[in-house]
């Protein structure tokens, strides 16, 4: 047991080596698969960055109280902040993430994107700042007409 | 997948639209009968002059031909230069487009 916990430290100290320092882009999809699959917001938040507390500032969402298309809900959001990442949830729909942009150093981040409710709900935006700690801002809309056919 | 950006004072602002499908698990089981039938985009990146610009994973809750827009610091790079976007979806499919930096 304790030679292949000895390995384990090992390897995962290897395969932090290789990752280089700076911040490089990735492939959230294929990094950090249970962030895509998980039900609830919380379980999406744990895969991600391995904790829940959001700190309620910083964060600049903008999407209407009322959308009449489900299918295709405007979210507009942005921060100042010096973030390495900023993702997209709801509660809504059987998932809940919804999209997640590495910043690069070219970014401005501000970002417009089309989403689908299905349900009335709220979308949650986490910006991950390198000061390690999560950004957020919500919003609750009524969605009149469900987006993901049922 | 069409894309146009534009350079003013010193910012890119982007607008871009991929064609696809985006079907949902619940959408494909209620049409085919088979939840594994849903694709959807799940990966977008954008490089101008071979330096990524963006680099963007989603899922299936993007709307149907999803429109996205951002915003780039317009410093190093000038009108006349591309910008490539490309998407991955489910089934390893993929699409591309470029536009020139106005």
């Amino acid at each position: 047991m304790e030679r292949r916990n000895f390995l384990n430290v090992t390897l995962g100290a290897l395969a932090l080596a290789v990752v280089p320092a700076s911040v490089k882009a990735q492939d959230y999809r294929a990094t950090k698969p249970a962030v895509w699959s998980a039900h609830t917001v919380d379980d999406a938040l744990k895969a991600m960055y391995g904790t829940t507390d959001l700190v309620m500032e910083g964060v600049s969402l903008t999407a209407p109280d009322v959308a009449s298309n489900g299918g295709a809900i405007p979210v507009d959001f942005s921060t100042d902040l010096d973030i390495k990442s900023i993702a997209v949830y709801q509660d809504a729909n059987p998932e809940a993430a919804v999209c997640a942009y590495t910043t690069t150093k070219y970014s401005i981040n501000k970002y417009s994107i089309k989403i689908k409710m299905g349900k009335s709900g709220t979308i949650t935006i986490v910006a991950e700042g390198n000061d390690g700690k999560l950004y957020a801002a919500k919003k609750t809309l009524d969605v009149a007409l469900g987006g993901c056919e049922g | 997948m069409k894309v146009k950006a534009k350079l003013k004072n010193g910012v890119i602002k982007v607008k871009a639209m991929a064609k696809h499908e985006m079907s949902t698990f619940n959408m494909m089981e209620k049409k085919t009968g088979n939840r594994e039938d849903a694709n959807f985009i799940t990966h977008i990146t954008g490089t101008i002059n071979g330096e990524t610009v963006l680099d963007l994973s989603t899922s299936q809750f993007l709307s149907k031909n999803p429109i996205f827009k951002f915003e780039l610091k317009g410093d190093t790079f000038k009108k006349g230069d591309k910008l490539l976007l490309s998407w991955v979806d489910r089934k390893g499919g993929t699409g591309k487009g470029k536009g020139k930096i106005k």
